[in-house]
């Protein structure tokens, strides 16, 4: 049976954060719904629920028979990947669906994850007193595949987001800090290059970015339309239901990547610093896990899913006020959309777990393959 | 690959001092997080309080307008591409719940400028109920100009209020064929929850009979979509995107104006139905069923006493009489008793029967029409002069079995597969048939009535003039047909016609030859029936029929019968005999005699089509030379 001590070790904190940003994101997609004049919130729901149930069946298996199949967790992700380029359904003229019959799913979203527990694996494996060059160019090979087979879904947004979570991870295994300053500097200097790669409509939106009145009709038109939303909601907002910006069908999106412009919009600036909170909250928990667990796996991959929860919706967030150009990443458990809640509560399942895991390897006695 | 991700079932722990490096990274991660977290709530504050009151001027005067651009209806023509039905700009009312502020003090001040009632307004209104807020409901169609400049003109104090302009449906030729083209109505509510007619909004019209309805998708078209950042009084600002109209489809019939124009004269005010057809391939030139009505009526709306006209119970306007209308072939019906005859052998062309003006049965008399008799009578003459007593002896050799298998095989009793609904089947009774129905045998009495077009079989004007074409062409039954090309808005060719056979007569040619000859005779001879379609110089072969609505005691007294028990004319031809081209059936209802009544009107709408022939060309606009020609072909 459940050991006690893994309810004992059960982080309420992280777990009543997860339950109060599900409750903001089902009263917050009735208001998008209303706007754009589709249910959503209650689709939403059903994902709520369905997710909920796989957070805590991954709480109770033991996190560490995921390094067990991470092998084939990865090859399968990669297979899906794969299905979604040759077989997938187009939607609003990206290919990132695959239809199920009664719902899609959008492996992209699950190679989130993926990187998290392969990249994990890896480096648990591969135990080294410090990493230098050599060393990174495996799991960046890793990172690469998946990123190559995202990005021409289009998907920028999530292909970028698998870099981010390489980075953050690779950053917690002991690289030289020589290494990350070289690798920065090397970013910095490839920009012109990644320019060339960057798909028209893609440069549109960075260029609408660094100045959005070029194209005020354009590609500048959603990142005004967001800036006037959270903007003129001001400190309290101008009340549930009532976003006149959301509500008119000025702001695009509005119920996926736009989610947290209807939220400031109608909740002010005291909605939106509670949302800033609860992230913050989780985000907190996560790392503290990640510091908490004695053991290299369980750390990389806490600190992984963290990272993943973390740059999602602070690369969303950062679009919706204008501090990014507009990139396609759902704002976690807020924006509408299954494939994103389900892996997010996934993600936030192998934390608890972890966390309520810890207890394992608290006495050096313990520390053996049970 | 597998080395890349090896499992590796081994617990992994930290010493103490990667413990120390771990949390100390972790640490600083945090402090990265905190610092992003702080960005982000920077900005929030900037834009929330700093920016607050600017941007939320910005919202306010941030009123967006979605204004449906509405696809042109495709055009309907005739086949030298007269406009049949078309379009011109209407002006409509409309209301944006969101911009009027005070519904119903906006209200008051408009009713007495549209002079409408305020519960119309009220039920347009609520049609709109379901759109979003900013989605213009339309409150009154087609303003006049007056209206429209008062409406203008106060503006100012009428926030929330529009003119749209759509195009909207015009016939130019009103009542020409509008039985076959159709008419167009509001989407019902009904319709719309079936979502029937995809992307229409309540009050839209879309096709509800004839050809508007069977091709609405065509005709349709897109609607097109402009999205308008308004300011906060209602005006315009810019222009944020548009998607274009895509015009509907239009639609060449095979019908000819000139044509169409003549049958309907002809028929006049007689309550009947005429086909004219191109027995080569069964392409409809004229198709009408009298009375007419305007299709315009159902866009500009209805009167009560228009209304009221329309539903008229005995003279039925609506009624589309040349493919619904069912009636007993009469005499028309003996070419097909004669066709039976000659290909089963009961009769050669000189068998000859004596015709003393009536038939006994037993103890029953059947008469002929001529109550002197016709004396000794051929094939020939029993079509020429219509003997009813020469097919009284053949029907009885021939048996309701054969006789009834080659009315099916002359295409009655089924439909004939035009692409109107509601085509009526006819009837074509049958032994199984008496018997299921009645439970009786049948008796033989039935089958001389049955030999001469009377009794329980009806036919369609459609499956007559199907009928004659084949009889015409050598025995080629056609699927009618009345498209003669769809084109796109930019006038490429979509679809175009081709015949369809849909059968084929179960005589020889040699057959038909010696009925073709007879029925030549019929119009042409000193004593034919239809002498009244003869035509100088231009050999027309047609066989008059006279149906029997109830039977009459005596026959020369009908003057006194009531009109609605009067005997059915029908007269079906075609022509020129020995090449034809044109293939006519004319029925009216109650019109006493088929080769007094029938058969004039069938040659008047002969002798325009003569005048068409002529060498001046018709004005044809809109068709390149090329397209013209080939029509002409099959023409």
């Amino acid at each position: 049976m459940v050991d006690r001590r893994i309810l004992e070790n059960f982080d309420w904190w992280l777990f009543l954060a997860t339950l109060l940003l599900m409750a903001i994101g089902f009263v917050n997609l009735n208001s998008a719904s209303a706007a754009t004049g589709y249910p959503y919130q209650y689709k939403q729901l059903q994902w709520y629920i369905a997710g909920t149930f796989f957070m805590l069946l991954f709480m109770f298996i033991d996190y560490r028979t995921l390094m067990v199949y991470s092998f084939w967790i990865y090859i399968g992700t990669l297979i899906l990947l794969c299905l979604v380029l040759v077989v997938g359904r187009t939607v609003g003229g990206s290919q990132r669906w695959i239809s199920l019959g009664i719902f899609n799913i959008q492996p992209s979203e699950i190679a989130k994850l993926t990187m998290a527990i392969v990249l994990s694996s890896y480096f648990c494996n591969d135990e080294k007193p410090e990493y230098g060059f050599s060393d990174l160019v495996r799991p960046l090979i890793l990172t690469l595949i998946p990123v190559a087979l995202i990005y021409p879904q289009p998907d920028l947004g999530t292909a970028l987001l698998l870099v981010f979570i390489f980075a953050s991870i690779t950053y917690l295994v002991k690289i030289r800090w020589t290494v990350i300053v070289s690798v920065l500097a090397f970013i910095l200097a490839a920009i012109p290059l990644g320019w060339s790669i960057l798909k028209p409509y893609q440069k549109k939106r960075v260029e609408a970015f660094l100045n959005p009145e070029s194209d005020p009709f354009g590609a500048g038109y959603h990142l005004i339309q967001s800036k006037i939303a959270v903007g003129s909601g001001g400190i309290l907002g101008k009340g549930y239901m009532h976003g006149t910006q959301a509500h008119l069908n000025f702001l695009p999106e509005v119920h996926t990547d736009f989610a947290f412009s209807i939220w400031a919009e109608e909740w002010g600036l005291l909605g939106a610093t509670c949302l800033l909170m609860i992230y913050a909250v989780i985000v907190y928990r996560g790392l503290i896990i990640a510091s908490h667990s004695r053991e290299r796996f369980g750390a990389f991959l806490a600190f992984g899913i963290t990272a993943m929860i973390f740059w999602q919706m602070f690369v969303n967030m950062c679009m919706v006020v204008g501090l990014m150009p507009v990139v396609g990443i759902p704002l976690p458990l807020i924006s509408y959309g299954g494939s994103s809640v389900i892996v997010t509560l996934m993600g936030i399942g192998i934390l608890l777990n972890i966390r309520a895991r810890r207890y394992l390897f608290q006495q050096s006695s313990m520390g053996v393959w049970r | 690959m597998k080395n890349l991700v090896r499992p590796l079932c081994l617990i992994r722990r930290f010493n103490t001092e990667e413990q120390k490096v771990h949390s100390s990274r972790i640490s600083f991660a945090m402090i990265a997080v905190a610092l992003c977290l702080v960005t982000l709530f920077a900005k929030l504050w900037y834009l929330q309080v700093i920016k607050s009151g600017e941007l939320r001027a910005m919202s306010e005067k941030n009123r967006l307008r979605v204004v449906r651009l509405p696809a042109p209806r495709g055009k309907i023509l005739d086949r030298n591409g007269r406009l049949l039905a078309g379009v011109t700009p209407c002006f409509n009312v409309c209301i944006v719940k969101e911009e009027a502020r005070d519904l119903e003090s906006l209200l008051r001040k408009l009713i007495p400028i549209l002079r409408e009632s305020e519960a119309e307004i009220r039920i347009q209104l609520a049609k709109g109920k379901r759109e979003p807020l900013y989605m213009p409901i339309v409150i009154k169609r087609r303003i006049d100009w007056d209206t429209l400049c008062r409406i203008e003109a106060s503006s100012y104090r009428l926030p929330g209020v529009y003119i749209e302009t759509v195009p909207d449906r015009t016939y130019p030729y009103g009542a020409i064929a509008p039985h076959l083209i159709g008419y167009l109505g509001q989407v019902s509510e009904k319709e719309l929850r079936n979502n029937s007619f995809p992307g229409t909004r309540p009050g839209d019209m879309v096709g509800k009979y004839g050809v508007e309805a069977v091709f609405n998708r065509e005709l349709s078209g897109r609607n097109g979509l402009r999205r308008i950042e308004v300011d906060a009084t209602g005006g315009p600002v810019r222009i944020l995107d548009e998607r274009p109209p895509v015009p509907g489809n239009d639609i060449y019939l095979t019908i000819d104006l000139d044509l169409q124009r003549a049958v309907q004269q002809a028929l006049d005010d007689k309550v009947g139905a005429v086909v004219v057809m191109n027995p080569n391939n069964g392409a409809i030139l004229a198709m009408a069923s009298s009375p007419f009505f305007d299709p315009g009526l159902f866009i500009k709306g209805i009167s009560e006493k228009q209304w009221k006209r329309l539903q008229d119970r005995t003279k039925k306007p609506l009624f589309n009489r040349a493919i619904q209308g069912q009636y007993a072939p009469g005499s028309t019906f003996k070419i097909v008793t004669a066709a039976a005859a000659l290909q089963e052998k009961v009769v050669t062309p000189s068998t000859t029967y004596f015709c003393n003006g009536a038939f006994r049965l037993g103890r029953r008399v059947f008469r002929c029409w001529n109550w002197r008799g016709h004396g000794r009578t051929n094939l020939y003459k029993a079509i020429s002069q219509s003997c009813d007593v020469y097919f009284y002896h053949v029907g009885l050799e021939l048996g309701i079995d054969e006789i009834s298998k080659y009315a099916m095989a002359f295409g009655l009793g089924s439909r004939t597969g035009i692409r109107l609904p509601g085509e009526a089947k006819g009837f074509v009774p049958t032994r199984e048939w008496k018997h299921q129905r009645y439970g009786e045998n049948w008796q033989k009495g039935e089958t001389l009535v049955v030999s001469i077009g009377q009794g329980a079989t009806t036919v369609t004007p459609l499956q007559m003039a199907r009928l004659i074409s084949a009889v015409a062409n050598g025995g080629t039954l056609y699927t009618p047909e009345y498209v003669e090309q769809i084109l796109n808005s930019h006038g490429k060719i979509v679809s175009t016609f081709t015949p369809h056979p849909s059968g084929k007569l179960p005589v020889k040619p040699a057959y038909l030859r010696i009925i073709k000859e007879a029925l030549v005779g019929a119009v042409n001879d000193e004593k034919g029936t239809g002498t009244r379609c003869r035509i100088k110089g231009f050999l027309v072969a047609g066989k008059t029929g006279t149906a029997q609505v109830r039977e009459q005691k005596k026959r020369w007294r009908k003057k006194h019968v009531l009109w609605k028990y009067r005997d059915n004319a029908w007269f079906i031809a075609y022509a020129p005999a020995d090449s034809p081209k044109i293939a006519i059936a004319v029925l009216v209802e109650h019109g006493r005699h088929g080769g007094s009544v029938a058969a004039p009107i069938a040659r008047k709408v002969f002798e325009t089509w003569i005048r068409l022939q002529s060498p001046r060309p018709a004005p044809v606009p809109q068709r390149s030379a090329q397209n013209f020609s080939q029509r002409r072909l099959h023409g």
